[in-house]
């Protein structure tokens, strides 16, 4: 898949995925490159550019087997930015599902 | 590529930030590494997923750019960062650096247009002043007043305007580094 668009949605990607609990970087590029490929490498630039603007926390905790890791923890400015985008997501999803439906006719079947 | 061509890469291309921040990014990327040797994939197929490291270093350094000149306001952070995201392709070239001259002309235009309000009493003043009668002196008074205080009023809105823009350029060029590269 040719992927060209806004890094909006891997901002909302990653934000959803981090709603529930914390998590590291790895697990994050994971779940992701999981549904669609990315230059995998541009998540960490996001995930700095999130943090610096309140979105998330970090911290590093040891792990039995391997390196410590980096988790992000998911602010409550975080959360509500991550419901506006949710939010806009959904419209937008709507409408173009909407153009599709009635521009491949399946409406009217 | 290997873990260590890539990290060495990474590395000198980010040469310009800070150790802190150069440091960090690069154990951001450390830690990906053991992790995916650790699920069982060699070191080159993570260097192949992660993108190429120019591609991430000029990522890097345009988000570290932006982030410096909106926590520290200054001509030099902002021409710094747009020449950070100029630097990310051809596009942004067109769609950064266009409107950015578009508006720093506007920009000059109105403050020319208020140093010019303000200074015009000094130029009515040299031309009639003090050889006018005492009812064109009257108008000249009340002209220069009315002409300071327009002069000064712009200006004060400009500094206010200049400021916004400023802040609102910064979110544009956010918002031009954000393309998701795949493959």
């Amino acid at each position: 898949m040719n992927v060209q668009f806004k890094k909006g949605v891997l901002e909302l990607c990653v934000l959803v995925l981090t709603a529930g609990r914390d998590r590291y970087g790895y697990e994050l590029v994971a779940s992701i490159s999981e549904k669609f490929h990315i230059a995998e490498g541009s998540v960490y630039p996001l995930l700095r550019r999130l943090t610096q603007e309140g979105f998330f926390t970090t911290y590093l905790m040891e792990s039995q087997e391997g390196p410590p890791r980096k988790y992000y923890h998911l602010t409550e400015q975080g959360r509500q930015y991550m419901n506006d985008l949710v939010l806009e997501w959904r419209i937008f999803n709507r409408g173009v599902n909407q153009i599709i439906g009635e521009g491949l006719g399946y409406d009217k079947a | 590529m290997t873990r260590r061509e890539f990290m060495d890469e990474l590395g000198s291309l980010l040469d310009e930030l800070p150790d802190k921040e150069r440091l960090d990014i690069l154990a951001d990327y450390t830690e990906h590494f053991l992790m995916g040797v650790k699920e069982g994939k060699s070191e080159h197929e993570i260097a192949e997923a992660l993108g190429s490291p120019k591609a991430l270093a000029r990522e890097l350094l345009a988000g570290y750019r932006i982030h410096e000149a909106e926590s520290n306001a200054s001509v030099g952070n902002m021409t710094r960062a747009i020449i950070a995201t100029v630097s990310l392709g051809f596009f942004n070239l067109v769609f950064v650096l266009g409107p950015f001259m578009a508006l720093i002309g506007v920009l000059i235009a109105c403050f020319g247009v208020a140093v010019a309000l303000l200074l015009a009493p000094v130029g009515m003043y040299a031309q009639y002043g003090f050889s006018a009668v005492s009812q064109e002196r009257l108008l000249l008074l009340f002209g220069s007043m009315a002409s300071i205080g327009l002069g000064g009023m712009m200006a004060v809105g400009l500094v206010g305007l200049t400021r916004w823009l400023y802040r609102l350029f910064l979110r544009y060029l956010q918002f031009n580094v954000q393309m998701i590269r795949g493959k």
